[in-house]
């Protein structure tokens, strides 16, 4: 047991270190000093001082990605490359900024009900890739490109014209009711009680796939099918529950960066939110500690790119998806060096064993 | 005169850390028949793949006709004259025989398949092994095929000739001419090495047999001076009980009843021609027959969701036959299917989610809405110490094990289910003569428990020893039933091959 937590914590962190090392090395070639670059992403990225703590911002930023993350490990659990979360993200946000702006109600009722539905939705869209790939074996990439591609559009269509707020502006919604906001614990953050909903959802999710009968048939069946339908578990049904789940979650996602964070919905809205989840699920090794941790470095590197290189080194904010990118490359090729590092570790476990004994 | 010796010969695997050879040293007599016996993982093909070149040795020197020699790949092999067929084969399903005999050995641009075509009628009298060179690989026997991958290395004019478990792959009926090919070719002067683990035939077939265990030489013996007990005994280490000990069965009321069940395959072929038959408490059925003959769909209608065009089958009285399998399952029935790495295990987890499969909605292992993980444990600790299960703690990974500790795990798993019907399938398929027995006398304990057994086995040794009664599969349907004194070799033989006159 040991050994092989050993090496899941093992991987991510090496993959994390050689990418940082990777991207010091390109920054070192453009002149600029690489230990003021990483200086100023810890600062920027993870510090507290300032009229806003950077740290603050980057819980704020982490939210949507802890729960998009979340999202895409059930699909990883079950057995499926599930990459449809953007889609239902949109969905999620869309059903937020209708509702939000139209709804006239007390917000203890308003919020809830928002929440609900725009879940509900979601879970809806997520349900047709879903389905088509259990019943008719459609390969679920494709379909989830697709799904994501409809709720782009509509979400483009929706905001530039029965939802527009204005002729003259931007192609944006109106701005929801202001009961319905999402309370900031520091304003001006966006870190809020979106944050705790997320942890909360992370934590159970934690026990319900590790703990329970049901999460033991999700992960039999995305390990072994075979083996779980031979067992008498419904892999089809264990499937759709899940997937859907998932999407109701990447929904929530989108419901709540509405409510607590933008308070409309604008062309452009995601910037690829969905996708951040799958890289989030995959370097926090399908775990929901490790999602939490890497949602909140991802989000880190991100804040600290844009507030610190740009601003006060003036290096291209790029440089922090580079960073990223370099660190997601690393973990697709660690089949590499994966054995190199289980030698590692046991040549390290059998020294400590000889030491004990 | 010694055709191969190999002196030392050593291999580590790093990874998986097994010393697959250990200080090996031994000789191949030049014209004899090697056999080369072991439990799994005792070293046999590391050394087969040293010798034809897949494998590099730690340290060790391999003399070939009393030369030192070179080995690094696959042609150097054969440029010694070394040839190997393996256990799987490797052919192209569309290709004709004779384009498979000759691939790679063409030496003009241009190809005539006349040419070919006669190339291989002429090897193929040579050594009389009678084959059809323009016959599809597609639509060939095992047998065949495997006749195809001799034939593949006799035109490379090898001399020493590697069989990896050549056995294992054929029906009863085909491994006699294939020993007699062995014979045959050792005639004509060449040097025959091959592995099993069947102890009849390597007795029957070879000069002289050598052990192997856990990677090491344990000994070489002519096969006239020694016997199975001996050769059992070498390679396990320990006495072996070849013949299983069994009570005679005291049967009672039926727990599984098939009643005229049809199958039809997607494109109208019928699989199951009216089968019936029934089994009892505490009596073990042996279903025989040459795989193929609708064994497999007999076993998905019973114990998966294969649908019956038309018939009943019941489980204690309950028809089970549009059920799911958790249905079935809840009706008293226990599975241990014959494939335990895709199948039977979900090697990628710990043997305790492995035994928790099917148990986990069960009430007595919940704690409030979470499984109880002290007891569920608990439990998998006393299965690994009631079934012997070396080589994992309760958390480690089930693909760490060794085959027959696999098979321990299902059994230990499935017998929990306290079932009424258990049907087992070839469940000694690719197991060692130390897991066998045990296999075995966990099936014979479990029917004395009063469990209705099916045993579904294409090894006659298995049934033979098993079953209390046996039911033979022959296209699609049963070709005849057996009981007492009537179960013997001859009898099952004749009905595997559709001769229902013979049993009277």
């Amino acid at each position: 047991m040991k050994k092989i937590k050993a090496i899941n914590l093992a991987m991510p962190v090496s993959a994390i270190i050689l990418g940082v090392i990777a991207s010091m090395l390109l920054i070192a070639l453009t002149g600029v000093s690489p230990l003021s670059v990483l200086e100023t992403l810890l600062k920027d990225g993870f510090g507290l001082s300032g009229k806003v703590a950077p740290l603050f911002m980057t819980l704020g930023t982490s939210t949507p990605l802890m729960l998009t993350g979340l999202a895409a490990m059930l699909g990883f659990k079950v057995g499926v490359f599930s990459i449809a979360q953007e889609g239902q993200y949109v969905m999620g946000a869309i059903i937020a900024a209708w509702l939000g702006a139209s709804l006239n109600l007390p917000s203890p009722i308003a919020v809830p009900m928002i929440m609900i539905l725009s879940m509900a939705v979601a879970a809806l869209y997520g349900l047709i890739p879903a389905l088509l790939k259990v019943k008719l074996g459609v390969n679920e990439i494709i379909s989830s490109i697709m799904m994501n591609n409809i709720a782009a559009y509509v979400l483009e269509y929706l905001v530039a014209f029965p939802m527009r707020a204005d002729a003259g502006q931007k192609a944006q919604s109106a701005v929801i009711n202001r009961d319905y906001w999402l309370y900031q614990f520091v304003y001006g953050s966006r870190w809020g009680i979106s944050f705790v909903i997320a942890v909360v959802l992370l934590i159970v999710a934690y026990f319900v796939i590790f703990k329970t009968g049901k999460g033991y048939k999700v992960r039999m069946v995305g390990q072994n099918i075979n083996f779980a339908s031979y067992g008498g578990i419904r892999s089809d049904k264990v499937i759709i529950t899940t997937l859907t789940t998932g999407a109701a979650i990447a929904g929530l996602a989108g419901c709540m960066e509405v409510l607590g964070n933008y308070h409309r919905i604008m062309t452009g809205f995601s910037s690829g939110l969905g996708f951040d989840g799958l890289s989030v699920a995959m370097l926090g090794m399908s775990h929901p500690a490790g999602v939490f941790i890497v949602s909140i470095l991802l989000a880190g590197i991100r804040q600290g790119a844009q507030l610190g290189l740009q601003i006060s080194l003036s290096v291209p904010r790029e440089l922090g998806a580079v960073l990223i990118a370099l660190v997601i490359l690393f973990v697709a090729v660690s089949d590499v060096y994966r054995p190199a590092l289980e030698r590692l570790l046991s040549r390290k476990e059998r020294k400590n064993r000889r030491k004990e004994g | 005169m010694n055709a191969i010796t190999f002196e030392n010969i050593s291999k580590y695997y790093p990874s998986t850390e097994v010393q697959a050879s250990d200080n090996v040293s031994f000789s191949i007599r030049k014209g004899e028949i090697h056999a080369i016996c072991g439990e799994n993982g005792a070293g046999k093909s590391t050394l087969m793949n040293i010798l034809f070149g897949l494998e590099r040795m730690d340290s060790g020197r391999i003399l070939i006709n009393e030369e030192e020699v070179t080995l690094r790949n696959a042609s150097d092999a054969l440029a010694h004259g070394i040839g190997m067929v393996h256990q799987h084969f490797k052919l192209v399903p569309s290709f004709t025989v004779a384009e498979s005999i000759l691939l790679g050995t063409e030496e003009k641009p241009f190809i005539s398949k006349k040419s070919e075509v006669e190339a291989v009628r002429e090897l193929s009298e040579k050594y009389s092994l009678p084959i059809d060179p323009s016959a599809l690989i597609d639509t060939l026997p095992v047998g065949m095929l495997q006749r195809v991958e001799i034939l593949k290395m006799l035109i490379r004019n090898v001399e020493i000739l590697i069989l990896d478990e050549p056995t294992a792959v054929l029906t009863p009926n085909e491994v006699g001419p294939f020993l007699d090919t062995l014979r045959n070719l050792k005639e004509r002067g060449k040097t025959i090495i091959f592995i099993s683990h069947k102890l009849q035939e390597v007795l029957d077939a070879s000069d002289r047999i050598t052990v192997m265990r856990k990677g090491k030489f344990i000994g070489t013996k002519e096969s006239k001076e020694t016997n199975i007990y001996e050769l059992a005994d070498m390679m396990v280490g320990r006495k072996v009980l070849l013949s299983v000990d069994k009570k005679p069965s005291v049967p009672g009321e039926t727990i599984l009843s098939v009643e005229n069940i049809n199958v039809t395959s997607s494109s109208g072929l019928k699989i199951l021609d009216n089968v019936s038959f029934s089994v009892r408490r505490g009596e073990i059925y042996g279903i025989a027959g040459v795989s193929g003959n609708g064994q497999e769909a007999l076993i998905k209608a019973i114990a998966g969701e294969v649908q019956v065009r038309s018939g009943v089958i019941r489980i204690s009285g309950k028809e089970v036959q549009n059920l799911s399998v958790e249905q079935k399952r809840k009706a008293g029935m226990a599975y241990v299917p014959e494939d335990r790495v895709h199948v039977g295990l979900n090697v990628e987890a710990s043997l305790l989610d492995n035994s928790l499969l099917g148990y986990e909605d069960e009430k007595c292992f919940k704690k409030g809405m979470f499984l109880d993980e002290k007891k569920l444990r608990e439990r998998a600790e006393k299965m690994i110490s009631d079934y012997q299960i070396y080589g994992s703690s309760v958390d480690g990974l089930v693909s760490k094990l060794s085959g027959g500790n696999m098979q321990k795990v299902v059994l230990a798993r499935e017998f929990e289910h306290v079932p009424d019907l258990l049907i087992v399938e070839q469940p000694v398929r690719g197991l060692d003569v130390g897991s066998i027995e045990f296999v075995h006398k966990a099936i014979i304990e479990e029917r004395d428990k009063g469990t209705a057994v099916l045993l579904v086995s294409v090894e006659l040794d298995e049934i033979l020893s098993l079953s209390d009664r046996v039911g033979v599969m022959y296209s699609g349907s049963l070709a005849g039933e057996l009981s007492g004194d009537e179960i013997n070799e001859t009898n099952i033989a004749l009905l595997m091959v559709g001769k229902k006159g013979g049993v009277e």
